[in-house]
């Protein structure tokens, strides 16, 4: 469903400030896959998602989604295929739009926009019984303005924005990071519940390894723009927090090493 | 006083004009004060050739839309900074409108005009003709309304609120400032039209500081009729356009130099961006904000 081929991207090229961000990445992901991405500051998590969301555009290498050639494509045309959830609750929805008019333009994505009316009857039937599925009262709450709800709640309604037209690919970016822990909880089950129902394939970034580890079904390690470790499977449902510490030590002798040397 | 209200009415299609880029696009778009002249010298030019008046008013907006398309294409595809974008159309249809016009000033005394009806019978400045502006101004501002709740226009709004976020939804920002734009600006053709034949004739120097009179129709507006619901928004700037008006007859009428009324213009609008930030008014809104999220988390408490 993903493919992403010998990717590579450099930030500030031929500068002083030069920084390889991506190093030769080569993921491929089956449909229904649900990767976690982990890796310290500046491994290149968050560079991967935005590439392959077309927010980046690379400098060489290549990103198919569902047999797509999508490497060059901007960002609104790549939405065709994927939905996305920020670290920034306040990024995934428009403040000033009620919830049920930031449905609707999320309920377009895909289609082309014309004259037909944002907000139906039947629309507004789909987005009450999606936004039940929340069990945070929003379905009776669908004139409000977006702008007045809670943080933890306006991430849940971006998952649900990002995933109830069912796109290709979910990318998640640090969705739950910003969110205390009760909320990032809620989230977190929320995401596992719209994944599993629409078996979606997804790439998530993520700080903790606990929630890299519990969630989906392959885990990825990032290291200096690379991918240097990685489990699935019955591998993953056995591994610990350790193990995965265990791995980010291994790293870190190597750089001092290097740095020794 | 009642052809300050005609007045008003005819600016305020130009008004939402201005909410559109100004509120919706969250774009400051200075094209106006040269698409209006421009809608104004096109709609005189073709009715003194001799066309039909709807179709010079018509080819008017149309002119003030392509001016539109031209800020916007600068801005998006140039990125050229939207305030600079709009200065150089502005600037080049200058020219261009004299070219238009071929002088200064073209007068439409003696030319059927799309009022020569209202003219010749002694309605305008009365009741019939607010009447009439008022029925026109509240088509175009219905159609705005009904546009902004389509895919399009929500789109359209988003733009203007989070510009990535509606990206990530798969809308090219680029597409909708651009349209933004171009309906902004023949809305303000169509009123630049609409005012040359009102008045009676089209002046090169007609759009001077329009921009300032679209703002204050909008800030004063939002000041009177607060909510942002339905329709409310795009009604508080034809409200606006209209107490712009009154004011400002108000003020000719105690004596004022005609000559100052750009400077009681840009006043004006500097009063009604600064008093909002004084003490009281900040207490007031802060105020309306909390009780609007208690009256939401007690709708929830009730509920759960």
């Amino acid at each position: 469903m993903l493919e992403v081929r010998n990717l590579r991207k450099i930030f500030f090229q031929h500068t002083p400030n030069e920084k390889v961000a991506l190093d030769g990445v080569d993921l491929t992901l089956a449909e229904g896959d649900f990767v976690t991405v982990i890796g310290s500051n500046g491994a290149g998590k968050s560079t991967l998602l935005n590439v392959v969301a077309g927010e980046f555009r690379p400098e060489g290498g290549t990103v198919h989604i569902d047999g797509a050639d999508v490497t060059k494509l901007p960002v609104h045309k790549v939405a065709r295929w994927v939905g996305r959830v920020f670290q920034d609750p306040m990024a995934g929805t428009t403040p000033h739009g009620t919830i049920e008019q930031n449905l609707a333009m999320a309920f377009a994505r895909g289609r082309t926009r014309g004259l037909r009316t944002g907000v139906t009857r039947a629309k507004r039937e789909i987005f009450r019984e999606e936004l039940k599925a929340l069990e945070l009262d929003l379905e009776n709450r669908l004139r409000t303005d977006v702008g007045l709800l809670s943080g933890g709640q306006r991430q849940a309604l971006s998952l649900l924005m990002a995933t109830f037209s069912q796109p290709k690919i979910l990318l998640l970016d640090e969705h739950t990071a910003a969110l205390d822990p009760a909320r990032a909880a809620l989230v977190t089950r929320l995401t596992d519940e719209a994944v599993a129902r629409h078996g979606l394939t997804t790439l998530m970034v993520t700080h903790n390894m606990h929630q890299a580890l519990a969630m989906g079904n392959r885990l990825i390690m990032m290291h200096e723009g690379r991918i240097i470790y990685e489990l699935a499977g019955e591998q993953k449902q056995r591994a610990t927090t350790d193990d995965l510490l265990h791995e980010f030590e291994k790293l870190k002798a190597v750089s001092d090493r290097t740095l020794l040397a | 006083m009642l052809s300050a209200l005609d007045l008003g009415l005819i600016y305020g299609l130009m008004a939402l004009g201005v909410y559109l880029t100004f509120r919706v696009l969250d774009f400051p778009d200075l094209t106006v004060d040269g698409s209006f002249t421009t809608g104004a010298a096109v709609t005189a030019s073709l009715i003194i050739a001799g066309q039909s008046p709807w179709l010079a008013t018509a080819a008017g907006a149309v002119a003030g839309a392509i001016a539109g398309l031209v800020t916007g294409m600068l801005h998006t595809k140039g990125k050229i900074n939207p305030l600079l974008a709009g200065i150089l159309t502005q600037i080049a249809l200058y020219s261009i409108n004299l070219r238009i016009m071929g002088r200064a000033n073209l007068p439409l005394l003696r030319t059927d005009t799309l009022l020569s009806g209202l003219r010749d019978d002694r309605h305008l400045g009365t009741w019939v003709s607010v009447a009439v502006f008022a029925v026109v101004v509240l088509v175009f501002m219905l159609a705005l309304d009904w546009f902004l709740n389509t895919d399009l226009g929500l789109a359209l709004q988003a733009t203007g609120d989070n510009e990535r976020m509606i990206r990530a939804q798969g809308v090219s920002t680029d597409n909708t400032k651009i349209l933004g734009l171009a309906v902004s600006n023949g809305l303000v053709g169509l009123a630049g039209g609409l005012i040359a034949q009102y008045q009676g004739f089209a002046d090169i120097g007609m759009g001077i500081g329009l921009i300032v009179a679209g703002l204050a129709s909008v800030i004063i507006g939002q000041a009177v009729i607060p909510g942002r619901r339905f329709i409310f928004a795009t009604l508080a700037v034809v409200v606006g356009s209209v107490v712009y008006r009154i004011v400002i007859q108000l003020a000719l009428q105690a004596g004022a130099d005609p000559n100052d009324m750009k400077l009681i213009s840009a006043i004006l609008v500097i009063a009604a961006l600064l008093l909002p930030r004084l003490g009281v008014f900040r207490h007031m809104r802060a105020r309306r904000r909390e009780r609007l999220i208690e009256a939401a988390a007690k709708g929830e408490a009730a509920r759960a």
